[in-house]
């Protein structure tokens, strides 16, 4: 060890230069994380970062040739100040609300459910069999629909929980899988056993007026918000009354910490993800009884990632849920005019969500750490 | 004995996608880098191939390096966001996924459902002729052969080279890398990018290669296909290249069931290579205890000064 | 003798809590220089700054007399930093060789790897190790894992050579052979840094000694020679312990037994090897050992996140089947675990939560599934006041307790379930002299009210003043068993002793 001091340092170009942070001689620039986070802090980053995420996607659309008047006048006026306006926003979210809970009572616990559109799928198909097969009296059909979406989406779900429980196999990929064969089984009943006989379209026939979701008589709104309302408050009541709300808390955010201070663990991640499907399923339901009339293999597109993005902006709690897949739901709206009007793609509003997603995902990293200059004297 | 041959010979068409995207994915997660956004960055470079192929010329070659390039900037993107900023990886991940449908639906209106010349297949007198395997081995577009020493010199750098030896141990214990002076988010960064590459060149494959067309979300989850198939391989680079052939044997099989007639419902056929992908998904976790030989800190992004 | 390695005026804090404050060092050539002081004094964290991995808010250093500024681990290394570290740096699945390569490669893979094989060799045979290249990290003991840090240090051309608690995971001999090392290396012109918390040592083996307290330095550089035991222990702790006299259980009925219990670690090394010890209704079983010997692993195995390959518990005679925790928790098993905020409590949820979840099932705060969130507040309330847990309110998050108050609050919630067999795994670690009190008479209380208490602490003096009954673990079986007060030199000598 003391033989002639090499300087070997220098020789041993083990590392990249390409971090940015180490490049200031006697000072550097480092990251450490934040112990405390204040509230307001929080609440300044995120709005920060909505501001900016918006502020991007009209840029896109003012370089698509959007006039910014239009955007005002679509986005804001005709969505939240007409009442034909409201009522669609309103209709709109009824299926984003119970999406946006399926997510979160999956990621809440770290349940990564990706497979949300396949439940969606399973949900519909399970409503479609009591209507195909007319099973039960006609007054509570849409009851027994209903039924049937919340358990064909929860079933759904189990497999994959399953698996993850029992041999630790990823739930990203496997809930993703069964949404492709979920997909492509309905793609094999509408192409087949379940075609409509009338226009031999691939889609299954339509339902009769007892199973359709009746109008409340004002504007278009439907009894589908009963079920979103419901739901809300359901998953309310569970998340913040309910022993299994706070087990699953714990569950979510220290679950090193779950099993040994003798929390069923295995339990409350299956539950949460069978409950997730069934929201799905349910969100199925009201797509389905509402406003398509039938199973048809377009009907879930883009609800899956919309999901997401609802619990994720919403943190996973069950009244912003609410609020934010409102808001998601005149950006629908709004995107749909727009769409039409300007001959714009129908992948805009995912754009425009995944946009929105980035942005507040990036600037937790302002929540979580601080940037410090470490500096030494007489360098 | 057709039916063979021709099932053969269109296999690699399929693998080579899969194979290709497994091998970034394997160079990301042997980082310690979890991409799930493949299936985006597919889709993305997919465009960009179909794009370049018919604005300068028709040229494959070409639109293959636009693919890779696109691939690197949108994997040098999605590890900006998960290394430099930290952010979740799935949520990240899954974004790029839409971001990639979003973008590629946005902008990609004039080169969609165009029919591309795309890569030809090789001919060698004598070789390609061979029944049976003839086409399936000597009857391949170059990129297929190119793939093989893809696979060759991904193993060789992560088990030959000094840099290589650096990347993984900045995938299993970024502190003990770090404390060597390894750059751990520099390799990482790379790693993001590089990858991304590879799977760029997979999802230019798809357009010009396999295809021979970009469709609107064309990918159909082959993105998640070659993540599943990187914890199949175990992580390692040869194991990809089996696991690529076996799905690309599925998937090359399905059009060839058809054209029999055989009275299988055409969509149960489609959803074979998802079924599958499960049931070896189980396989690995049943018999070889996957998870213990994932990189250790895959997944989990580095701090230095992490207390607590 | 010129200055090795000197640290001056260095300040360092952790997001608003200081660490360091305006610590100072100063190490010569040649030499064995003792860094000592108490867990949390900051002597890691001052050599961190010295070898690069952190980054002081303020300070200077200087190596041979020169100024240097030190960016990190490399242009630590390039000025002869070498540092090894409690927690070994050392990637598991790799072989040794690999593991040096990854710092210290020259020139191509293969190049690298005969140079280094060539080193290791040379260096070994200099200083009486042997290591063989091309074993797996984790198929080595933790002595020979060390050994490759030192070679590894050593390899990068250290010629300052930092180790943090070098002896906490070794046996008396390899500790004895392993500062011998280390003074041969100083004979021949080494800066030797050895931080550490032990009297012993410093007595035994360095040269000088630096105590550091509350991120201060206290008393820089004087020899050992300078200080009775008694004064350098005053000084590393502040305040002198005392310990209130106590009224000494002899027996009661046995509540649990542990028997034979076996059970390796990842790496496959053994780590309880036969291990039986019973506890009694009533009584605190001090476990008193040297960190590293299987406390760890038998604190696992009790909260029911390890089963043992062999060996059985028995609750009041009866097995229990340890799988689930939640056997063990519903027949009153409740533990107070080292890692606080891994295993004891959920720092993002509030102080009313962390204390109320051991107790959902049983009904005590509503039925089928409904919460009764008053009762919950009001039983909150009354723990915050009983065990004077500061900070507190029944919503505040759990993170933002203070050691000792974070602590309180696992007691509060573990206590109140009315244990029947009480865990304690180093339960005043980083706490201050009043909260470990307070914690003290907590698990005395337990005892009196009937619980079996089984203290672990690697920290001898509190298990002498604590337990009714003191046993000693030594590589994974209970070597002696003492009833309080027990012969201190006897207890201490199976500690360090070979089993």
């Amino acid at each position: 060890m003391c033989r002639a001091p090499k300087r070997r340092g220098a020789a041993s170009s083990a590392s990249l230069p390409l971090t940015g942070l180490s490049m200031l001689r006697s000072r550097r620039l480092t990251i450490e994380v934040r112990q405390r986070v204040p509230t307001w802090l929080r609440a300044l980053i995120v709005l920060g970062a909505l501001i900016v995420g918006l502020a991007i996607c009209v840029g896109l659309l003012l370089g698509r040739g959007v006039e910014l008047g239009s955007i005002y006048d679509e986005f804001v006026v005709f969505t939240f100040f007409q009442a034909a306006g409201i009522s669609t926003v309103i209709v709109q979210s009824t299926p984003l609300v119970l999406v946006g809970l399926s997510a979160a009572l999956a990621f809440r616990v770290n349940y990564w459910n990706i497979g949300i559109e396949g439940q969606f799928f399973m949900g519909v198909v399970g409503a479609t069999l009591i209507s195909i097969f007319d099973v039960g009296p006609e007054s509570i059909r849409l009851v027994l629909m209903l039924a049937m979406a919340l358990l064909f989406g929860g079933a759904w779900a189990l497999p994959s929980a399953v698996l993850k429980i029992r041999l630790n196999v990823s739930e990203v990929i496997t809930t993703l899988l069964f949404s492709y064969i979920a997909y492509y089984f309905v793609l094999n009943q509408v192409y087949g056993p379940w075609k409509d006989p009338k226009d031999k379209f691939p889609h299954s026939p339509q339902f009769d007026a007892s199973e359709q979701l009746p109008l409340i008589g004002w504007q278009q709104v439907h009894y589908g918000i009963v079920v979103a309302g419901a739901a809300v408050v359901f998953v309310w009541w569970l998340v913040e009354r309910s022993r299994f709300g706070i087990q699953s808390r714990f569950v979510g955010s220290s679950p090193r910490m779950a099993l040994p201070i003798g929390l069923p663990v295995a339990l409350i991640t299956a539950a949460s993800a069978v409950l997730s499907g069934s929201m799905a399923g349910a969100a199925g339901f009201v797509m389905a009884t509402a406003t398509e009339f039938r199973l048809t293999p377009a009907m879930a597109a883009g609800y899956g990632f919309s999901g997401i993005v609802i619990a994720f902006l919403a943190g996973n709690r069950p009244v912003a849920t609410l609020i934010v897949a409102f808001l998601m739901g005149g950006l629908y709206v709004a995107g749909e005019s727009m769409k039409v009007f300007y001959n714009l793609p129908d992948a805009l509003v995912g754009l425009i969500q995944a946009i929105i997603v980035l942005s507040v995902t990036a600037s937790e990293f302002f929540v979580r750490y601080r940037l410090r200059m470490a500096h030494y004297r007489g360098a | 004995m057709d039916f063979i041959t021709f099932w053969l010979a269109s296999m690699p068409l399929f693998s080579v996608p899969l194979v290709v995207a497994a091998l970034g994915l394997i160079l990301n997660e042997r980082a310690g880098v979890l991409n799930l956004g493949c299936e985006g960055i597919m889709l993305c470079s997919a465009l960009a191939a179909a794009a370049a192929y018919i604005e300068f010329g028709n040229s494959t070659a070409l639109g293959l390096i636009i693919a890779i390039i696109a691939g690197a900037v949108v994997g040098f993107g999605f590890g900006f966001f998960v290394v430099v900023l930290r952010t979740n990886q799935v949520v990240t991940g899954i974004t790029v996924v839409f971001l990639g449908s979003g973008l590629t639906g946005l902008i990609g209106v004039p080169w969609t459902n165009v029919a591309l010349g795309g890569l030809q297949p090789i001919r060698i007198p004598g070789l390609t002729d061979v029944p049976i395997i003839g086409r399936f081995l000597f009857g391949q577009d170059p990129v297929v052969y190119i793939t093989i020493l893809l696979v060759a010199a991904v193993w060789y750098f992560l088990y030959r080279t000094r840099r290589g030896l650096e990347l993984r141990a900045v995938g299993e214990n970024p502190q003990a890398a770090d404390a060597d002076g390894v750059n751990v988010e520099g390799y990482r960064l790379l790693s993001a990018t590089v990858g991304g590459a590879f799977i760029g060149l997979a999802g230019g494959y798809l357009a010009l290669g396999s295809a021979k067309i970009f469709v609107f979300d064309m990918t159909q989850g082959r993105g998640w296909i070659a993540v599943a198939l990187v914890i199949f391989a175990r992580w390692m680079p040869w194991r990809a290249l089996a696991g690529g052939l076996l799905f690309g044997g599925i998937e090359a099989i399905i059009p060839r069931i058809k054209a029999l007639g055989l009275p299988i419902p055409q969509y149960f056929l489609e959803m074979a290579p998802y079924a599958v992908t499960l049931f070896v998904l189980i396989y690995a976790a049943l018999r070889l205890r996957a998870g213990q030989d994932a990189p250790k800190a895959l997944g989990m992004p580095y701090v230095r000064q992490d207390r607590r | 003798m010129t200055a090795a390695l000197e640290l001056e005026g260095v300040h360092k804090s952790f997001d608003g809590n200081p660490a360091l404050v305006d610590a100072h060092f100063a190490a010569s050539w040649g030499e064995v220089h003792a860094l000592l002081g108490e867990n949390g004094a900051g002597k890691s964290t001052l050599m961190n700054v010295a070898c690069g991995l952190y980054a002081p808010d303020n300070g200077s250093l200087k190596v041979d007399g020169k100024a240097v500024a030190v960016e990190g681990p490399l242009a630590a290394r390039a000025l002869g930093i070498g540092m090894v570290h409690q927690h070994f740096k050392l990637v598991a699945g790799m072989t040794v060789a690999e593991n040096i390569v990854l710092g210290h490669g020259r020139g191509t893979y293969r190049q690298s790897l005969k140079h280094v094989r060539e080193e290791i060799a040379e260096i070994g045979g200099r200083i009486g190790f042997t290591i063989d290249p091309d074993a797996r990290i984790d198929e080595l003991s933790v002595s020979e894992q060390q050994r490759v840090e030192i070679v590894k240090a050593m390899v990068g051309g250290a010629k300052i050579l930092i180790l943090d608690e070098p002896t906490a995971v070794l046996t008396d001999e390899e500790s004895a052979s392993l500062l011998g090392q280390l003074r041969r290396l100083a004979a021949e012109g080494a800066c030797i840094v050895v931080i550490t918390h032990k009297l012993r040592e410093v007595f035994a083996f360095a040269d000088r000694v630096t105590v550091m307290r509350g991120g201060r330095t206290v008393e820089a550089g004087r020899p050992p020679s300078a200080y009775t035991p008694e004064q350098l222990s005053a000084i590393m702790v502040g305040e002198a312990r005392e310990y209130e006299a106590i009224e000494r259980v002899t027996s009661g009925t046995m509540t649990l037994e542990l028997t034979g219990l076996m059970t390796r670690r990842d790496s496959g090394a053994v780590a309880l090897d036969g291990l039986s010890l019973g506890l009694r209704a009533g009584e605190v079983y001090g476990l008193a050992g040297v960190g590293g010997n299987g406390q760890a692993e038998l604190a696992e195995v009790l909260m029911g996140i390890r089963v043992p390959e062999e060996g059985a518990l028995l609750l009041d005679g009866a097995r229990i089947a340890y799988a689930q925790p939640r056997t063990l928790r519903r027949s009153r098993i409740a533990y107070i675990p080292a890692e606080r905020y891994l295993y004891g409590l959920a720092g993002d949820l509030s102080v009313m939560e962390n204390f109320v979840i051991s107790h959902l099932e049983g009904g005590d705060y509503g039925l089928w599934g409904w919460v009764d969130r008053r009762a919950i507040a009001r039983k909150t309330t009354e723990a915050i006041e009983t065990y004077n847990i500061l900070g507190a309110r029944v919503a505040t998050n759990a993170r933002l307790l203070s050691g000792g108050n974070a602590q309180k609050l696992v007691l509060a919630r573990e206590l109140s379930g009315e244990p029947r067999v009480l865990l304690a795994h180093s339960p005043t670690r980083g706490l201050d002299v009043r909260a470990c009190a307070a914690v003290h008479r907590a698990l005395r209380e337990a005892g009196r009210r009937g619980a079996a208490v089984l203290l672990i602490s690697e920290d001898l003096d509190e298990v002498l003043s604590v337990s009714d009954r003191i046993g000693v673990i030594n590589r994974g079986r209970i070597v002696g068993e003492f009833s309080a007060p027990g012969d201190r030199q006897e207890i201490g000598r199976l500690m360090v002793g070979h089993a």
